[in-house]
């Protein structure tokens, strides 16, 4: 006799606040048709909800672990999992997400009635990451990469008028369905050279045997690395991210980047780190070569762009070098992966939010020198992106440079001593990237002088945004402490 | 304690901020007022520090994470001291020098008292980790002040600072977490702490690299030819507050950094790179002072004259005797009087003439007597004229690395020199003759705030250079300290101590 699944519906609880909270806001909408400011908010409550459910998880599976409750952190037949892991990303991507509404607001509110689509889809996508992030079975994870990427192809292309944000759903699309099927296709080799989806069973099944032949298996696990390399915007899979960065929405362009960063890189070390740890090794060198091509490529091309949304496009290219760094590590570097993303998602959320201030909330494009004398327009904005900046930098003070400083440090206790000289110097190139904008924002004459607003939920946002940076900064330990145990099953 | 001398600034600046925009009279007095506090504090400390002892003294420390092994973990010694005081002492001073300043004055005040709290943590962190986050944590408000309120070209001299000091600290920072992870591996537990990281043992081409990290970025920051370029430009734009923390107290950063670290942790490398430290550091006299000589600009000369005064410094250190090592602790503070002085001085002519070219000046002596009495004593202790202070500095970096480096020592001799023609020739054109240029003639000489500035670098110029036992007591247990380190971990013998007598008698053929 089959043994049914054991069901815990805690385990999904979050999924299902997220989608059933992205059915109600539509529904809402029809039914009621309330202003946008509010649907945003209705959007902002379901993810608290979410939170909260992530927040019991938390507290059965300390109570678990206690032997006060029983029940497997693997319910549903192992299609889902509960572990600090899934709960830390969880808790990362709503922040992410709600942050997200605060920056696009604006944007959200200026499209009157299909204001509850795209809040519908932010909550879907949300759902996705975080599925993409809590499952040890590769079916699974591509259930959730899609969930996830397709609401963002959709976003990205929300402002129809804009033939540029047209351009960036395609290319997004195009080349995101690309990823995805080579994502798929590794895990179908996967499945070919171990005979099994589940990371858990790799692991036990590489512990117990040789693989006489792994090629198979290889090639497999090498194109999903590409797949997730290429929703992390890591070089060489990185050229889409300029133009769509550019291109989409300025409201959305903020959490579409971070939710895509933090799930990817979520999936990517628990594959790397659950399934195929001993094989780290092999793949070590080539996600160093990733990390190196990564940080290069994106820290020098920075350089030369004259769009800041471009601009910290490929700067979020050197930043997933970054985190690279720290996948090389193995499973003693997911403590600072977690730390470099909290960090670095929200500092992204924060600046993306500046431009959508600057240049509009449906804006494509934001030319630097509308930044010109920003610190003379409005303050407020100058100080945040100044911080923000800093923070990417990796200045010491913010939370940024304990980031960094977290993954190098891994990788030199792994033995990449070689690919943290590597990392410093891409750093100080970075430097330069971001001074370019603090140069053009304090010590240049702005063009025009019209005052920008600030609307409360950016100052919200933006708020929340320098305390991850400051307070991180002097502060880090507690979140330090967190980090450290939110490992994977 | 210590904490507190750290926290403090941090807190005036809090102070300053809380004052309200409009109220643009009262930033300087206040910033002004606030700095007080940790000059007090310093001079506290100078009470309690107990003269004749080599170690570490009023020592804090509390694990922050134990899994990095990072600590707070801070304590003072002779060579440290000077350095902490000589901030506390140069900060108000350059904030009261700095009533030119009225656009953003708010910022300014806070940007240099936030410079001021991170210098004290570069001199006073014990653990590696954290003296880093000062280190680079300085360069922002240092940044700020000279792209803000610098000169004409401040922006492309804000930035070239900012990239060569933090290119160098990168690779530090590597060097940095190479080090905590060896002592990992070799006893169980990371650690930044200074005091376990002195006990590793390392191979030796591990050490020379390390050795070569550390040393590019002090090198940088002190900076040492043919590292200096970002100097002049920096130096010439920024503000004269800027300057004058520049040159008195941020270049300091890397001849102590040397001191304490190159030769703390690496002995054996320290031996083994020798020759090339002293070749550059006499390159760095001599160059820097031949160039020092055709600057037409009075800011860039003195910048100049700076590289080749921490060329002195370099040499006395890598001369690897107890004197050498004295004397450039002492010259360390010895510059950051003079220099620091001589950048007031200029920045007084310069809110005056709006002018800082040589040519533009003369007979100013006659206009500005006061005034030119002061730059001709402080340039007198630059040179190193007997019974002022650099000439205790100079003095002992000489006898200290001629029984080690006598040909260097020999040619560093020569720097004094023209030291002497590129300091006296300029205040010639500058000060001497008849003021022929109509503008010169009219010009007011130093005010009572100007000479209560003046007053203390002067007094101390004076006492320094009359009485220096009250240095010496302090730094020379220290600096010996390091020594005796190095020899006991190496097979290397400093030559005995450089008595005026054994040179003479070396002299004679004996």
């Amino acid at each position: 006799m089959i043994a049914p699944p054991e069901i815990n519906w805690l385990a999904i609880l979050p999924l299902l606040i997220l989608g059933l909270g992205a059915a109600a806001v539509l529904l809402v909408d029809v039914q009621w048709k309330p202003l946008p400011s509010r649907l945003n908010l209705l959007a902002v409550v379901i993810l608290g909800l979410a939170a909260l459910g992530t927040g019991a998880q938390g507290w059965w599976l300390s109570r678990r672990e206690a032997g006060e409750v029983a029940g497997s952190p693997l319910p549903f037949g192992g299609m889902v999992v509960v572990d600090r892991y899934a709960i830390f990303a969880g808790l990362l991507l709503i922040a992410v997400a709600a942050l997200g509404v605060g920056a696009g607001a604006r944007f959200f509110e200026s499209l009157g009635r299909r204001a509850a689509e795209g809040l519908a889809l932010l909550l879907l996508s949300t759902s996705g990451f975080i599925l993409l992030a809590s499952t040890t079975q590769m079916v699974m994870m591509f259930l959730g990469l899609e969930i996830g990427s397709i609401s963002l192809y959709v976003l990205a292309g929300f402002s129809r008028q804009e033939a540029r944000s047209e351009e960036a759903a395609i290319k997004y699309f195009l080349l995101g369905s690309f990823a995805s099927a080579i994502f798929v296709y590794g895990v179908a080799l996967v499945f070919a050279g171990t005979g099994s989806l589940d990371l858990l069973e790799h692991r036990t099944l590489l512990d117990r045997e040789i693989i006489l032949r792994p090629a198979v298996l290889l090639i497999g696990l090498g194109l999903v690395v590409v797949g997730l390399a290429f929703k992390v915007t890591a070089a060489p899979f990185h050229a889409w991210a300029p133009d769509v960065y550019q291109g989409a929405p300025a409201g959305t362009v903020g959490f579409m980047a971070a939710l895509a960063k933090v799930g990817g890189f979520a999936a990517l070390a628990r594959v790397l780190v659950t399934g195929f740890e001993s094989y780290v090794g092999t793949w070590g060198t080539v996600v160093a070569g990733l990390a190196v091509l990564s940080m290069l490529l994106g820290s020098f091309l920075a350089v030369v762009q004259s769009d800041l949304r471009r601009l910290l496009a490929y700067s979020g290219v050197a930043h997933a070098g970054f985190i690279l760094t720290g996948v090389v590590a193995g499973s003693s570097g997911v403590g600072s992966i977690w730390f470099y993303l909290a960090v670095y998602a929200i500092q992204l959320v924060g600046a993306y939010a500046v431009v959508a201030a600057v240049s509009g909330a449906a804006s494509a494009g934001s030319p630097l020198s509308s930044y010109a004398g920003l610190a003379r327009r409005q303050p407020l904005l100058a100080r945040a992106l100044t911080i923000l900046l800093l923070g990417m930098a990796g200045i010491p003070l913010t939370s940024g440079f304990i980031a960094k400083f977290g993954v190098f440090q891994d990788a030199f206790r792994a033995g990449f001593g070689w690919l943290v000289v590597v990392a410093m110097v891409a750093s100080v190139v970075s430097f330069f990237i971001y001074l370019r904008v603090i140069v053009a924002m304090y010590m240049q004459e702005p063009e025009g002088t019209e005052a920008l607003l600030v609307s409360r939920p950016l100052r919200v946002v933006l708020v929340a945004a320098i305390a991850v940076t400051l307070v991180l900064g002097l502060f880090p330990i507690p979140l330090l402490r967190l980090t450290a145990i939110s490992l994977p099953l | 304690m210590l904490t507190a001398l750290i926290v403090m600034p941090a807190v005036a600046a809090l102070i300053v901020a809380l004052i309200p925009r409009r109220r643009a009279e009262l930033f300087l007095p206040i910033g002004v007022t606030v700095s007080m506090a940790p000059l007090a504090l310093a001079g506290y400390l100078f009470i309690e520090f107990t003269a004749g002892e080599p170690g570490f003294q009023l020592v804090e420390r509390t694990m922050l994470y134990a899994p990095w092994g990072f600590s707070w973990y801070l304590g003072v010694d002779g060579i440290s001291l000077p350095l902490v005081i000589l901030t506390a002492l140069l900060v108000p001073i350059s904030l009261a020098a700095s009533v030119a300043i009225t656009h953003r004055l708010k910022e300014f005040v806070m940007y240099t008292l936030l410079l001021e709290a991170g210098l004290i943590g570069v001199f006073l962190a014990l653990d590696l980790l954290l003296f880093f986050v000062f280190f680079e944590a300085i360069l922002i408000p240092m940044y700020f002040i000279i792209g803000i309120w610098g000169g004409e070209r401040r922006i492309y001299a804000a930035v070239k600072f900012f990239l060569y000091t933090a290119f160098g600290s990168a690779l530090m920072m590597a060097a940095i977490i190479a080090l905590a992870v060896l002592t990992g591996r070799e006893t169980g537990t990371p650690s930044f702490s200074y005091t376990d990281l002195l006990d590793l043992s390392m191979n030796q081409s591990t050490s020379r690299w390390l050795f070569a990290a550390f040393a590019l970025a002090f090198a940088i920051k002190v900076p040492m030819f043919p590292l200096h370029t970002w100097l002049p430009d920096a130096h010439v734009e920024a503000p004269t507050a800027g300057s004058v923390l520049l040159a008195a107290v941020l270049l300091k950063l890397g001849t102590y950094g040397l001191v304490r670290f190159n030769l703390g942790l690496f002995p054996q490398a320290s031996v083994d790179f020798v020759p090339i430290m002293a070749a550059l550091a006499v390159i760095g006299i001599i160059y820097g002072a031949i160039v020092a000589i055709v600057q037409p600009d009075l800011k860039k000369l003195v910048a100049y004259s700076s590289v080749s005064h921490l060329g002195f410094i370099v040499l006395g250190t890598f001369a690897l005797t107890s004197g050498g090592l004295a004397g450039g602790v002492v010259q360390n503070v010895n510059h950051g009087i003079t220099t620091g002085a001589l950048f007031l001085l200029v920045g007084m002519i310069y809110d005056r003439r709006h002018t800082k070219q040589i040519a533009d000046f003369g007979g100013l002596q006659k206009v500005m007597p006061a005034y030119g009495a002061v730059f001709l004593f402080t340039i007198f202790a630059s040179i190193g004229l007997p019974g002022l202070n650099g000439f205790i500095g100079e003095f002992m970096v000489l006898i200290g690395s001629f029984p080690s480096l006598p040909v260097h020592a020999i040619i560093a001799a020569a720097g004094v020199v023209l030291a002497a023609i590129y300091l006296l020739w300029a205040y010639e054109r500058a000060f001497t003759g008849v003021p022929e240029k109509p503008e010169n003639q009219k010009l007011l000489d130093l005010n009572l705030r100007e000479k209560m500035l003046l007053a203390p670098l002067v007094l101390l110029m004076l006492i320094i250079g009359l009485y220096p036992k009250v240095l010496l007591d302090r730094v020379q247990p220290s600096a010996e300290a390091v020594l005796d380190r190095i020899e006991a971990t190496t097979d290397y013998v400093a030559p005995a101590p450089g008595r005026l007598s054994q040179v003479l008698l070396i002299g004679e053929g004996e």
